[in-house]
């Protein structure tokens, strides 16, 4: 299968966004998003679906550490 | 500062003065031209004022005439203050000749120091001279052997290294499967070159895309993608041996991830855009932080500084 083109790609980034939208109201609770994340996975390859829920990930823990700060792991000598 | 001994009455300070100027100029080498020498009118006529016989300078200063031949020596010097040997008047040839032996001390001296000088300072000029040659040596076999690559081009052109010397380029490596990151990349690229093409004064820079998934990225996928950018992008593939080797001296790191059920997969790579002058010589990277306006600006202060490595 080829690449997505500009326009491909536009529509799925659409989505995801509709997507984090409606997870972000609703506290990532992924049953009241149902709707979304179909037409998330029609619009997008699924390798893209895979990635952007590790990104969706990620950027929540990014989030989280900056708010919230972090231990440092135990063990582990600062250089 | 000394128009206050003039007064009436202060005439102890006259004598004081001249007896500690006179011990002064004793000791000191002849003819210095200092103030000292400057007061000699005053000590001249500064015979203690009668009623103050009581301050008369001490036992072995009080012969005024001894005091007045030493000062007036000094006086005539001062008048001619630059003559020689026998035509010196005053009484003291001693005094010309060690005048003379100074002066002539002084100005070997400064010419000794002036020959050591300019001899350090040539022998450093060559010296800088051969490490620039050294160091343009160096680069020039930098700027032929590094990021070295012969490629297809999204027309199906063959290109190397060679074809783009001579303009700047910017360097991108991804592939045409990517999510987000290489769309961005090179959204921020076209922006980079337009914001340059702008400035009429400045050379036009070449965009070039290298894939890092030559599995999949073939000349038709290239063409296909690369038109979505900049009109000049130029999108580079060929096998994977010749991708390997263009992105080797970029240090370009590349990892194809697992293949899904549509043997669809992600590659992991260095997310960079490299700086090549038009000698070939790789000169700055920019990461994902930098903006377009921030990398322009970059790249016009390295062009501003740009000198030719090679001649033709």
């Amino acid at each position: 299968m080829s690449a997505p083109t500009r326009e491909e790609r536009r529509t799925c980034w659409g989505a995801r966004d509709e997507l984090w939208k409606c997870l972000d109201v609703n506290q990532d609770n992924a049953e009241s998003c149902k709707k979304f994340h179909e037409e998330f996975e029609k619009q997008c390859p699924a390798q893209w679906v895979k990635y952007f829920a590790k990104r969706r990930d990620f950027l929540k823990y990014k989030e989280k550490l900056q708010t919230e700060g972090f231990e440092p792991a135990e063990g582990v000598p600062s250089s | 500062m000394l128009g206050f001994l003039r007064f009436r009455g202060h005439g102890h300070h006259m004598v004081t003065w001249c007896v500690l100027r006179s011990s002064i100029q004793a000791s000191l080498p002849p003819l210095q031209h200092t103030h000292l020498t400057q007061t000699a009118h005053l000590c001249v006529r500064a015979a203690p004022p009668s009623g103050l016989s009581r301050l008369r300078p001490p036992a072995g200063q009080r012969d005024p005439t001894l005091l007045r031949d030493h000062l007036t020596v000094q006086r005539r010097s001062q008048h001619a203050p630059y003559s020689q040997g026998p035509t010196q008047q005053g009484p003291k040839p001693g005094t010309a000749t060690a005048k003379f032996r100074l002066q002539t001390r002084l100005a070997v001296t400064v010419l000794f120091g002036a020959g050591i000088l300019g001899t350090w300072w040539y022998v450093r000029k060559e010296k800088q001279d051969k490490l620039q040659r050294q160091r343009i040596e160096q680069l020039r076999k930098v700027a032929i052997g590094q990021g070295d690559f012969s490629l297809l081009d999204h027309t199906g052109q063959r290109r190397t290294k060679r074809d783009f010397l001579g303009s700047w380029s910017l360097l991108y490596f991804g592939f045409t499967h990517c999510p987000d990151i290489c769309p961005e990349e090179l959204d921020k690229l076209t922006s980079v070159v337009t914001i340059l093409d702008e400035d009429a004064s400045l050379p036009r820079v070449q965009p070039l895309f290298f894939t890092v998934d030559p599995e999949r990225d073939d000349v038709a996928a290239m063409q296909k993608y690369v038109k979505d950018f900049h009109p000049r992008l130029i999108g580079l593939t060929g096998t994977p041996d010749e991708i390997k080797l263009a992105g080797r001296d970029y240090r370009v790191y590349a990892s194809a991830g697992p293949k899904d059920e549509d043997g669809d997969y992600i590659v992991d790579h260095t997310i960079l855009i490299y700086l090549v002058n038009p000698d070939g010589l790789f000169l700055d990277y920019y990461n994902r932080m930098k903006d377009d306006k921030q990398i322009a600006e970059s790249i016009r202060n390295h062009m501003k500084n740009f000198v030719r490595l090679f001649t033709d």
